[in-house]
């Protein structure tokens, strides 16, 4: 009974990997002899560091911030498709989400061309005289990882905000303006709150990934914008050392699976999926 | 009307799907890719775990005439450490190709044989020197064939102080054009180097003082450049006036595009890296290996290396076929160039995991 294909795929998909995970936290190495010993070396090593966490605290702001502000711009996004597009929706929904279907790298290299110091950025500052000689803007720092992010996840907080807008019973704002409700003071009381289950699932679209994110920093964040992601991912390509980057990994998930309690707790995901 | 909102959902949902996969995809590893054939079963077949690049039939022509009917097997890595872990995980092959610093690891964990030079007649062109660094116990375990330097790059026109040392590139007037090479046992060593420590012999109190000298450095940085053509467009934008552990290669290309750099000589001296082909324990294909291996470091295979990629070849009869232009901007023909240049050395599992481990601690640090 239990064995469904769902959960089968959930074992061994999800599951074991994350076992193999944790037990590997506790090994002494990444190889023999030392992969069949168990210490707690790893451990002591990574909470006696706080740099670690404090980068995991910084990889949270610098997510938070990129929620955060693909929001105030997917939301008009998602309003203007569902209640003013009309018969065009299908195609600007499809206009939206086009250039996610170039490969993500080149859309974030893309950036690094826009923010750099031959960019349209800069050529545009010398020559209103705004900057003097020609030099990366923003590039190379924590803010042109949340400019870069923030571009390419626009379209997945407009879906699921579009999606909570388009359920949106169309009589209720119709019985708001028959009882003189102004067309904003309907927006702020009937379509706003409606429209926050959709809201909430874009946020968390966006945050949890972005917790993880290594490549756009690897590109555009420099020294200073570094994510957690690439101390993870050194551990694993670079240093080999497994132990440490499962650790690592296991510490974001925990963070990441209490984050979702939470927004289960406040968003209810099944509101989300259309139930 | 009924069915377009229902439409619309199914849209958002495959387009939304979409996104995933196309987000998924993107930042994927390169991964290596084999194609075993049927061949390889045959026991007629060489396999290979190598640098991506270094495939070219031009490397191997005396092997192709010798075996016309045996194309190698090549499984790619990117770093070092990828291929350490393809071969420690018993993947099947004969050839190895990795750098001195994983060297150690390979034959503590008994991963290759010794090679018997006396089978391989273009051997006596090898640069001793690079030989004696793929010694262990008495015996030859890797056959050194490209090497090149690791030094600091510079724009002269950028900068009023030429950097003399590795110590300067904490000179405050770099501060913001600067890019290290995100490559722990890199930065470990060379800023072993400018405080006057030997790199491969630290005490605590050292260890900690190269750490949070690097972490000093970090606010001076403009990032960590991670492959040559990244570090060749900064330096040809002007962004990075000052390059650390840049190549032969950087260099050279730089001087080609005509911009006004400089390759120092660090009074510590420059660094330098050596990789080399090492043969499987478990090797089934010897004499094939060995027919390879004689094939890589001809003179002509090796000169084309020079001229390709800009790299030293081991073998010194290669200096003959190379451009004359290359063999005077790294001054390859002065004898005693191997002897100022200090020379990445085999780690041990322990020194290798103190650098990256260290350098891990420096790229979290605020």
């Amino acid at each position: 009974m239990l064995m469904t294909p769902p959960t089968l795929w959930l074992v061994v998909l999800f599951i074991l990997p994350l076992i193999l995970m944790a037990v590997f936290s506790f090994r002494a190495g990444s190889f023999a002899p030392e992969r069949d010993q168990f210490t707690l070396d790893t451990y002591r090593e990574y909470f006696s560091n706080p740099a670690y966490l404090r980068r995991l605290g910084q990889s949270g702001w610098i997510a938070l911030q990129t929620s955060a502000l693909s929001i105030p711009f997917a939301y008009p996004l998602a309003y203007f498709l569902a209640f003013r597009a009309g018969p065009m929706r299908v195609t600007l929904l499809t206009v939206l989400i086009v250039p996610a279907w170039t490969s993500y790298l080149l859309r974030i290299l893309a950036w690094k061309i826009i923010l750099g110091s031959n960019g349209a950025l800069a050529t545009f500052l010398l020559s209103t005289g705004l900057m003097q000689e020609a030099a990366p803007v923003l590039l190379y720092s924590p803010t042109a990882v949340i400019v870069t992010l923030v571009y390419s996840w626009i379209p997945f907080v407009t879906l699921p905000i579009f999606s909570a807008l388009e359920r949106i019973d169309k009589r209720l704002l119709e019985a708001a303006a028959d009882l003189g409700c102004a067309p904003w003071e309907a927006f702020l009381r009937v379509t706003l709150p409606l429209s926050l289950p959709g809201v909430i699932g874009g946020f968390f679209f966006v945050f949890i990934p972005t917790l993880g994110e290594w490549v756009t920093p690897t590109l555009v964040g420099g020294v200073q914008g570094i994510m957690y992601g690439n101390l993870i991912q050194d551990q694993f390509v670079r240093a080999l050392n497994w132990p440490m980057g499962s650790l690592m990994s296991l510490v974001m998930l925990t963070v990441v699976l209490i984050l979702t309690v939470l927004f289960s707790r406040v968003g209810r995901i099944s509101d989300l999926a259309g139930a | 009307m009924k069915t377009q909102p229902a439409r619309l959902q199914l849209l958002s949902v495959l387009l939304l799907g979409a996104v995933a996969l196309a987000a998924c995809s993107g930042p994927a590893q390169p991964t290596a890719v084999t194609v075993p054939t049927a061949a390889a079963q045959l026991n007629n077949s060489l396999t290979l775990v190598e640098w991506s690049g270094y495939e070219l039939p031009e490397f191997w022509p005396a092997f192709a005439a010798q075996h016309a009917n045996i194309a190698p097997d090549y499984k790619f890595f990117v770093e070092d450490a990828e291929a350490y872990t393809i071969v420690e995980s018993g993947f099947d092959y004969d050839l190895v190709h990795p750098c001195t610093n994983y060297w150690q690891l390979y034959v503590d964990a008994k991963l290759i044989q010794p090679i018997d030079t006396s089978r391989l007649t273009n051997w006596s062109g090898i640069r001793p020197e690079l030989a004696k660094l793929g010694q262990f116990n008495g015996q030859q375990y890797f056959v050194p064939w490209d090497w090149g330097f690791e030094s600091i790059l510079y724009r002269t026109d950028k900068v009023t102080t030429p950097p003399k040392s590795w110590a300067d590139l904490w000179n405050p007037e770099y501060a913001g054009h600067i890019s290290l090479y995100d490559c722990g046992e890199c930065n470990y060593i060379a800023t072993a180097l400018s405080l006057g420590f030997d790199p491969w012999n630290v005490t605590p109190e050292q260890d900690a003082q190269i750490k949070q000298k690097l972490i000093e450095l970090k606010p001076s940085l403009l990032n960590y450049w991670a492959d040559f053509t990244e570090i060749n467009s900064l330096i040809a934008s002007g962004d990075v006036w000052v390059a650390a552990n840049v190549w032969n290669d950087a260099y050279k290309s730089a001087v080609d595009e005509g911009l006004a750099v400089d390759y120092i000589t660090p009074t510590e001296g420059r660094l330098g890296w050596v990789c080399g082909y090492a043969l499987s324990a478990n090797s089934q294909n010897v004499d094939l290996a060995y027919d390879y291996l004689d094939a890589l470091i001809a003179p002509d295979a090796m000169a084309y290396l020079s001229n390709e990629y800009a790299y030293g070849a081991a073998n010194v009869k290669a200096l003959e076929l190379t451009d004359p232009t290359f063999i005077e901007l790294f001054s390859l023909d002065d004898p005693s160039i191997l002897d100022q240049t200090i020379f990445y050395r085999p780690l041990t599992e322990a020194q290798r995991e103190a650098f990256t481990g260290a350098w891990s601690e420096i790229k979290a640090a605020p």
